[in-house]
């Protein structure tokens, strides 16, 4: 391990991180905690698409769904693996950590009510995976996990166009459009809340000075918004943001943040809450988290079963 | 008057979904028929599995469909001749190993 200033002076000259000897202590200590957000937030990921299964319509389009969560599954894959790499106990991370712990983002941990909100789970949210992962890729100074994301920024994208594809050909019927605006009009906020505290409620970043990323939260936050609201006027569906030229950013129609109810499963628009609210709404996770936790071991366990029966 | 040129470069604009590169690169499409305003497209996909055959299968349509004086597409997917990688044209493998897949 080297000093946090020798490795600032290297990473200043283009050096790529490859092994533990390289990094400083705060440097595999952020690298721990970014990688596991990541692992943890693929993995969840799958248990709402999973659940959801039960509202795609064809057989095929069940399978294209199948390969998306082989796919995450991937994705948390490398990114536990890496952990391994850097000493972390992935066994305990997945198997025996408390479902509180693990770290994913909150809506990971709701359940969808239809296909329309499962397409616009793949057309925003993995669309904020792409452009997160994407900052990643470009820009991360360690090396294993940049040349990993190679095959992971190319799945994101199918990811991304299945829900386009899919809402392209929804909102051809009057119901059909309905029910996606609904969809977008609480999910397309929990896209906002992907990206995290803003930028003036940050202190410092260490992760952009280790170049762990390249770009901050508001920065892909509105890189987000840009491309979601693109595609969402290609199909003629609001979302609740706009362009004001005077900032030369997008901005929300309403005050945001605002409050989340759990119960109604919609945003209370006329409620704003501080950042720390919603960073306390993270904390306590969502409804379905123990659930999908459980579902996770449960497979592990039937699976251990079956092996030591002499079955699998 | 549409030709089967025409109907191979509208084709040529339908993209694997999984991997955006077009379906006739990567060698699915087994033959054409055009008799007047209709088309008769024969296509296969890698695998019995494929993830994303009605999806292609909905592509194609509305690609060729969209010919001025195509008046109906009809969509066959055929199994024989079976796909092999050796369909795929050079750039296509090219390209699918910048993304990690061998092929
Ligand atoms: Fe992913
Ligand atoms: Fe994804």
């Amino acid at each position: 391990m080297i000093s946090n200033e020798e490795l600032l002076e290297k990473l200043a000259n283009g050096f790529v991180v490859e092994t533990e000897d390289d990094m400083s202590e705060d440097y595999r200590k952020l690298l721990v905690q970014t990688l596991t957000i990541t692992a943890d937030t693929e993995l969840i990921s799958i248990f709402s698409i999973l659940d959801a299964l039960q509202y795609v319509p064809t057989l095929n389009r069940r399978i294209t769904e199948l390969a998306i969560i082989q796919d995450e599954l991937g994705h948390a894959h490398i990114a536990y693996r890496l952990l391994r790499l850097l000493g972390v106990d992935t066994d305990y991370l997945i198997y025996e950590r408390e479902a509180k712990d693990f770290r994913n983002p909150y809506l990971m941990d709701l359940k969808l009510n239809n296909y329309a909100e499962l397409l616009t789970l793949h057309a925003l949210l993995d669309r904020a995976g792409y452009v997160l992962l994407g900052d990643v890729f470009h820009h991360t100074s360690y090396g294993p996990w940049k040349r990993a994301l190679t095959k992971v920024d190319a799945e994101e994208g199918f990811h991304v166009r299945n829900g386009e594809s899919g809402l392209r050909a929804m909102v051809k019927t009057a119901a059909g459009r309905q029910q996606v605006q609904a969809a977008v009009d609480w999910m397309f906020i929990m896209g906002l809340d992907f990206f995290g505290m803003p930028d003036h409620l940050k202190k410092r970043s260490l992760q952009l000075d280790f170049r762990l990323k390249g770009e901050t939260n508001d920065q892909m936050r509105q890189r987000w918004m840009k491309s979601a609201v693109g595609f969402l006027d290609s199909i003629q569906i609001q979302a609740p943001v706009h362009w004001d030229s005077e900032s030369d950013s997008y901005v929300t129609d309403f005050p945001y943040p605002c409050e989340w109810d759990t119960d109604q499963r919609r945003w209370q628009l006329d409620r704003p809450v501080t950042w720390q609210d919603v960073l306390g709404r993270f904390r306590t996770h969502g409804p379905y988290r123990r659930e999908y936790v459980e579902i996770l071991r449960r497979g592990r366990e039937s699976y251990l079963a079956l092996r030591g029966g002499g079955v699998a | 008057m549409v030709t089967e040129d025409l109907v191979w470069s509208a084709l040529e604009t339908v993209k694997d979904p999984e991997v955006p590169v077009s379906i006739v690169a990567l060698g699915l499409i087994n033959g054409i028929a055009l008799e007047g305003s209709e088309v008769a497209i024969q296509v296969t996909f890698t695998s019995l599995g494929c993830a994303c055959m009605d999806w292609i299968v909905d592509d194609i349509k509305a690609a060729v469909g969209a010919l001025q004086e195509i008046s109906s597409v009809h969509v066959d997917v055929v199994w024989n001749d079976p796909w092999t990688k050796e369909r795929m044209t050079v750039a296509a493998r090219n390209q699918l190993g910048k993304w990690g897949i061998q092929a």
